[in-house]
């Protein structure tokens, strides 16, 4: 008679420590990221898009500048922060291509520009550019 | 004589429901969270409706509220900036560079950093923006 001997038995796999892991992740995952929705807005003009600039070319443009304040100053006049949309959406309405030349003040703030371009996108300007005064060296 | 019952015994709790759980969790919050690199400054991005939704990658530029600057995460001066932008996009481009600016940054310091940026050669600068205020 041959006696063979009985392999043993496999333990279980636990479970436990993948747990462990992916508490672990978890809590990684939420620590680490933001949840913020965050937008875009393009600052430079991509070189195939831009137009050719020539003197004189072009069709109707209107000049809004920002003032140091955050006001927004439309020929001269102060425009109130709901007006900015209306005033632009007038001129839009006469010149459909209308281009809208923001001029800021270094003393404005960034949240200042962004709601001027907003409000010129709302009434629907397509070409919104903006430009500023450099020193002369 | 009387015999007593043996007392049941209670189903051991399974943790494969636990398991199911946290994993939707962890991917849930894979999903919906960005992994970027955040300014060691605080940085309350402007508000906007007209954005356009974001890509991931790219390098981000924060601009504190004080004129302060980091690039991707790490506080650096105005040269540190361009020139660690300059081999950036000497490796690569096309290099998206975002420019994370405070609110209530002046124009005096973006502008013209912006146009910097620019000259360095990148085709795709953004500003990023929030839809919503920040609470």
């Amino acid at each position: 008679m041959r006696l063979t001997s009985r392999e043993p038995a496999r333990s279980p796999i636990t479970l436990v420590p993948m747990i462990d892991v992916l508490m672990i992740m978890l809590v990684f995952f939420m620590v680490t990221s933001t949840y913020l929705d965050l937008d875009m807005i393009p600052m430079a003009e991509r070189r195939e898009e831009a137009p050719v600039a020539g003197p004189g070319g072009g069709g109707a443009r209107l000049l809004i500048r920002l003032g140091a304040d955050g006001r927004a100053h439309l020929s001269g006049q102060v425009l109130a922060p709901d007006a900015v949309g209306a005033a632009i959406a007038a001129r839009l309405a006469a010149a459909p291509d209308l281009e809208v030349i923001v001029l800021p003040s270094g003393g404005a703030d960034v949240q200042a520009l962004v709601s001027l371009m907003d409000a010129s996108v709302a009434a629907g300007a397509g070409r919104v550019r903006i430009v500023r005064l450099e020193a002369s060296p | 004589m009387k015999l007593a019952r043996p007392k049941k015994r209670a189903h051991p709790e399974t943790i494969i429901a636990l398991i199911d759980v946290v994993f939707f969790l962890l991917v849930f919050f894979m999903l919906i969270g960005r992994m970027d690199a955040t300014a060691p400054f605080a940085v309350v991005p402007p508000v906007a409706q007209s954005g356009a939704d974001m890509p991931g990658g790219g390098a981000t530029v924060s601009v504190a509220a004080d004129g302060g600057l980091a690039l991707d995460g790490r506080a650096v001066d105005q040269a540190g900036l361009l020139g660690a932008l300059a081999a950036r996009l000497g490796e690569e481009p096309g290099l998206l560079v975002r420019i994370n600016a405070d609110g209530a940054a002046p124009l005096r310091r973006l502008l013209p950093l912006a146009g910097e940026i620019e000259a360095l050669g990148a085709r795709d600068v953004v500003l990023v923006v929030t839809p919503e205020p920040v609470r």
